[in-house]
């Protein structure tokens, strides 16, 4: 027993110098919550270059009221204990505000850490509906929510005579969440639901549950999850002679679904959220992003660019960099533009309008749906 | 530096620590009750995640360090405590503190049920029936309603101990601090008590030990059972803690993480569990650069302990 | 889709499935047969054996194109690599191991496993690869049931590849030598049977078919990614226990069982797809706990 207390004691030690953060300064310190290691790593990365790349040029255009932005960068490793760790981190380093938030499930606990001590966060891709009602006032979601998409995907089978749908999820929260909606709103507006399956993450053989899906004859199957997996069960449809309407959701928004599915993945129709891409103002965006950090920018750059202006304009309003008072300038949102379109709330602190568009597989790549 | 005034300087401070032992040890509580008046949220964060931990292991040290069986699913059991107290106080509206006796009991009760049957299985079909168990109760968290789905459950009260609620990370702090120390106390009563050393004959020599008149299947159940309290302990104000569980946090990887902390550390040895779990916890802060090949640093670090060391790190009782 | 239909479909899917995971389980039970270990890692070796026949076949397909002959080339290069990769973990991980108490050498199956899976995680930035190949959807179709030609050739392949192992087994020496290690290896040793070379061998074998069945995953399904191994290493590992582990004909039927069961398990009503794996798990415990010896294993009394 006796050795453990001088290892311990060692480590104790290190605690007490690494514990010793206090700054004091005249700066504005913005925490940006985002995934940098783990399988969610490469959008955590295009999430912090958008926000990065959008700090830079507010200093550059001599920061907030005199004030130089300084970003501190938690990785919450697309997991809720990491996330918890991630946002007590942001939180002692006393930053003004949080913006980011990829993963649903890992955000989820963070909002109410964030909560406690005050701090406003702008989320800008994480869009569960549990985020609404887990809220404790402070959090702001400028993605729109699974419900809006389960809307967009339900007006899409309306118009093209979708009377039977099938609905395919992955077991995890944000595609559960977006399957449970579509059922939902598809069954007032008077589509019936003829199956609710799940298919495992990595599983690759999905031929009997095809065959499944065919004996039910559906108009349309809606894969909810992401395109990894997606492209496989649309690939092995096609190929068991599915020939009928395949919709995917905003998670399978990627050109790497084409790559896998191919061919079979002609013609399916895609709603996802504002991509630079499609967005006429963002092109200005799309150039210097692809200057400073020479890539593509990813699906939710846009969001997160559009995030972090957000909230140097609120700060702005607010005058000051008290928490509770940009909390309220948040609230206050009226007209700001952002490249991916105006952002105002709902009372609930979610974005107003729906952001989501249509898309269509042809060829290789991903085109609006006219 | 030659090795043998090393050596002799060495033995000299371990001396000085045996002969002041106890004013060691009050000074060591001194210094990690006071942590929280110097060390800010993160570093507070950190620590009760390490002492969570410490918990776990030393729970899973009980069914593979001092019964020798090998589970794979130990993450199932500290689903149940979660859950349990998830469920029974978001919906149900039980206080918290009596959620952890219902907890307690469902976490002996799946112990019974995984081990009950199992038990006198060979060691490698065990390990594949703890893993199927695990990855059932998952399952069955992620497609039941009652445990919230895929999303899992949100808006878990916090708790309130004598009027106040325990909402900063400073409190979660001492609670786990608590329970670690319980459960090194525990773990350690244990290690010396019948049962332990029931264990430890079954463990070195099965038939031996049955010709002695011990009952093998019992005394393994009861491992099962005691790692599995353990666990489902943690498990209630693990979901206290973080107010929101899903089950993601139950999956094969976190039973793996569990037992590389085991053996990491060295199976069965109280203070080598404790720094296994500190390492798991620690290396992801420390070495944010390669915290995503954690997992592989770890697998390497105990293939070599298997092949070089399988005693682990910790270096053995001289007695 | 008519019942007969269905049906049809079905028994077809299974058969697919089925071929997987019997080349999977031959692995387990081989290993298990020779040296009683319970080898977490094959599932891995599948995985690294597609991934290997990806990167062959990128530099195979130059030479002699996409099609069949640069798949065919591509599966017996990658068997070999992979071949040699089981000998090196057996050498490096479990040969020390083998008089080790069964505890200590399950749980270093268990960290080559997480080695393996977590290094082609970090190499491959966990991303999917698409594993093109100029193979169409081509093939047969009775009323609403198809098949395509892939997929029979698939089928065959495996047949082709379990006939070839019936005869290594049951005509060669290093067979003749495997069978008589797996009864008593100190009298082998006694009689001069070089054992750790006949262990190697089977290694060898057991990792090449694993890699065989890795490329026919990612050529049949068009990507892999570094966790497909985890999952079909647990199936295949139900399959050879279903069989009767250590029994070669046992993991060929197993794997067959196993993969119609699954296909027809999805037919079940009130079921969903969401118990689906609830449901392999439960046979399997079930299997274990009532019959251990499987359909087609010796009863061996055997304590840890």
């Amino acid at each position: 027993m006796r050795k453990v207390f001088s290892v311990c004691l060692i480590l104790a030690g290190l605690f007490m110098v690494m514990s010793n953060a206090a700054f004091a300064t005249d700066e504005l310190k913005i925490g940006i919550m985002v995934p940098t290691t783990g399988s969610e790593a490469t959008y955590g990365k295009d999430m912090e270059n958008a926000i990065l790349l959008a700090v830079s040029e507010i200093n550059a255009k001599g920061g907030i009221a005199g004030k130089t932005i300084v970003t501190v960068t938690a990785d919450d490793a697309c997991d809720p204990q990491q996330a918890a760790a991630a946002a007590s981190k942001l939180v002692s380093e006393n930053v003004n505000a949080v913006v980011g938030g990829y993963c649903s499930g890992a955000t989820l606990p963070t909002l109410k850490i964030y909560g406690d001590a005050g701090i406003p966060i702008v989320l800008t891709a994480a869009n569960s509906t549990k985020l609404v009602s887990a809220n404790p006032g402070n959090t702001f979601l400028v993605n729109s929510t699974g419900d809006d998409q389960a809307i967009t995907a339900v007006n899409l089978f309306k118009q093209k005579g979708v009377k039977k749908l099938a609905v395919i999820h992955q077991g995890d929260g944000y595609s559960e969440d977006l399957a449970k909606l579509t059922e939902k709103k598809g069954k007032e507006a008077g589509i019936e639901i003829v199956a609710m399956e799940v298919v495992n993450k990595g599983e690759q053989d999905h031929s009997a549950l095809v065959t499944r899906l065919k004996s039910k004859s559906p108009d349309a199957v809606f894969w909810t999850a992401y395109y990894a997996d997606g492209a496989l069960v649309i690939k092995q449809l096609r190929q068991n002679g599915y020939m009928k309407l395949i919709a995917v959701g905003d998670g399978s928004n990627s050109p790497k679904l084409m790559e896998i599915a191919g061919k079979a993945a002609e013609g399916v129709f895609c709603f996802s959220n504002p991509t630079v891409e499609y967005l006429p103002s963002a092109k200005a965006f799309g150039e210097n992003y692809k200057k400073k950090f020479n890539q593509e920018p990813g699906p939710y750059s846009a969001l997160s660019y559009d995030g972090m202006n957000l909230l140097a304009d609120a700060i702005k309003r607010a005058g000051s960099a008290d928490k509770a008072a940009i909390v309220k300038a948040l609230k206050a949102t009226k007209d700001f533009n952002g490249i991916a379109g105006p952002i105002v709330f709902t009372p609930e602190n979610k974005l107003a309008r729906s952001n989501f568009v249509v898309l269509v597989a042809k060829g290789a790549n991903w085109e609006l749906n006219k | 530096m030659t090795t043998d005034t090393l050596v002799s300087r060495t033995t000299g401070i371990l001396g000085l620590i045996e002969t002041h032992q106890k004013t060691l040890l009050v000074l060591f509580l001194a210094i990690l009750i006071g942590i929280p008046a110097y060390a800010n949220n993160y570093v507070l964060e950190v620590l009760a995640n390490t002492w969570f931990y410490v918990i776990l292991c030393l729970g899973l040290n009980i069914v593979v360090g001092y019964a020798g069986l090998l589970d794979l699913g130990y993450a199932a059991f500290f689903a149940v405590g979660a859950y349990t107290t998830g469920i029974l106080t978001s919906r149900f509206g039980f206080n918290f503190w009596l959620t952890i006796p219902v907890a307690m009991a469902f976490a002996t009760l799946a112990g019974v049920i995984i081990g009950g049957p199992t038990l006198r299985l060979r060691s490698d079909y065990l390990a594949i029936v703890t893993l199927g168990f695990g990855e059932i109760v998952r399952i069955a968290a992620r497609n039941l309603k009652i445990t919230g789905g895929a999303s899992g459950l949100i808006g878990i009260d916090r708790p309130h101990f004598f009027g106040t609620e325990l909402n900063q990370i400073s409190h979660y702090y001492f609670v786990f601090l608590a329970l670690a120390l319980l459960a090194i106390f525990a773990s350690y009563r244990l290690q010396h008590s019948r049962l332990g050393r029931a264990w430890q004959y079954v463990r070195e020599d099965e038939d031996a030990a049955e010709a002695m008149g011990i009952n093998r299947v019992a005394i393994k159940l009861y491992a099962y059972i005691i790692g599995a309290v353990f666990a489902g302990i943690a498990g209630c104000f693990y979901a206290a803690k973080m107010t929101a569980i899903s089950p993601e946090t139950f999956t094969f990887s976190q039973s793996i993480l569990i037992l590389l902390g085991v053996v990491f550390g060295g199976m069965g040895k109280i203070p080598g569990v404790v720094c296994g779990a500190g390492a798991l916890v620690l290396f992801p802060e420390v070495f944010r650069g390669i915290g995503s090949m954690r997992l592989l640093v770890f697998a390497v670090v105990m293939l070599l302990v298997m092949l070089y060391r399988p005693q682990g790190i910790w270096p053995a009782q001289k007695s | 889709m008519s019942n007969l239909d269905i049906i049809l479909q079905q028994l077809a899917n299974g058969l697919i499935l089925g071929s997987f995971y019997s080349l999977v389980a031959l692995g387990y039970t081989m290993v298990y047969g020779i040296i009683k270990l319970l080898n977490f890692a094959h599932g891995d070796i599948y995985m690294v054996g597609a991934f290997i026949g990806f990167s062959i076949l990128s530099v195979v397909s130059g030479i002699l194109g996409d099609g069949w002959t640069g798949i065919v080339a591509t599966m017996a290069l990658s068997m070999i690599a992979v071949g040699f990769i089981g000998v090196i973990i057996q050498r490096i991980a479990y040969r020390p191991m083998l008089q080790a108490p069964r505890l200590s050498i399950l749980i270093t199956a268990l960290a080559v496993s997480l080695i393996l899976y977590n290094l082609v995680m970090s190499i491959t930035d966990g991303e999917f690869k698409a594993f093109t190949v100029g193979l169409g959807y081509e093939g047969i179709s009775m009323g609403e049931v198809y098949i395509t030609f892939t997929q029979m050739v698939l089928v065959s392949a495996t047949a082709v590849l379990m006939t070839i192992l019936h005869l290594f087994i049951n005509k060669t020496m290093y067979g003749k030598a495997m069978r008589a290690i797996s009864i008593d290896q100190d009298a082998c040793r006694l009689m001069g049977i070089d054992v750790n070379r006949v262990i190697a061998v089977t290694f060898f074998v057991g990792s090449a078919l694993a890699a065989a069945a890795g490329v026919m995953a990612g050529v049949y399904y068009g990507s892999i990614h570094f966790f497909m191994g985890f999952v079909i290493g647990l199936k295949a590992f139900t399959a050879a226990v279903m069989g009767g582990i250590g029994s070669i004909p046992g993991a060929m039927l197993g794997g067959l069982i196993l993969g119609l069961l699954e296909s027809f398990g999805t037919q079940i009503p009130f079921i969903g797809s969401e118990w689906k794996d609830v449901f392999a798990f439960g046979i399997l415990i079930l299997l274990l706990v009532f019959k251990p010896t499987g359909l087609l294993g010796r009863t061996e009394i055997e304590r840890m």
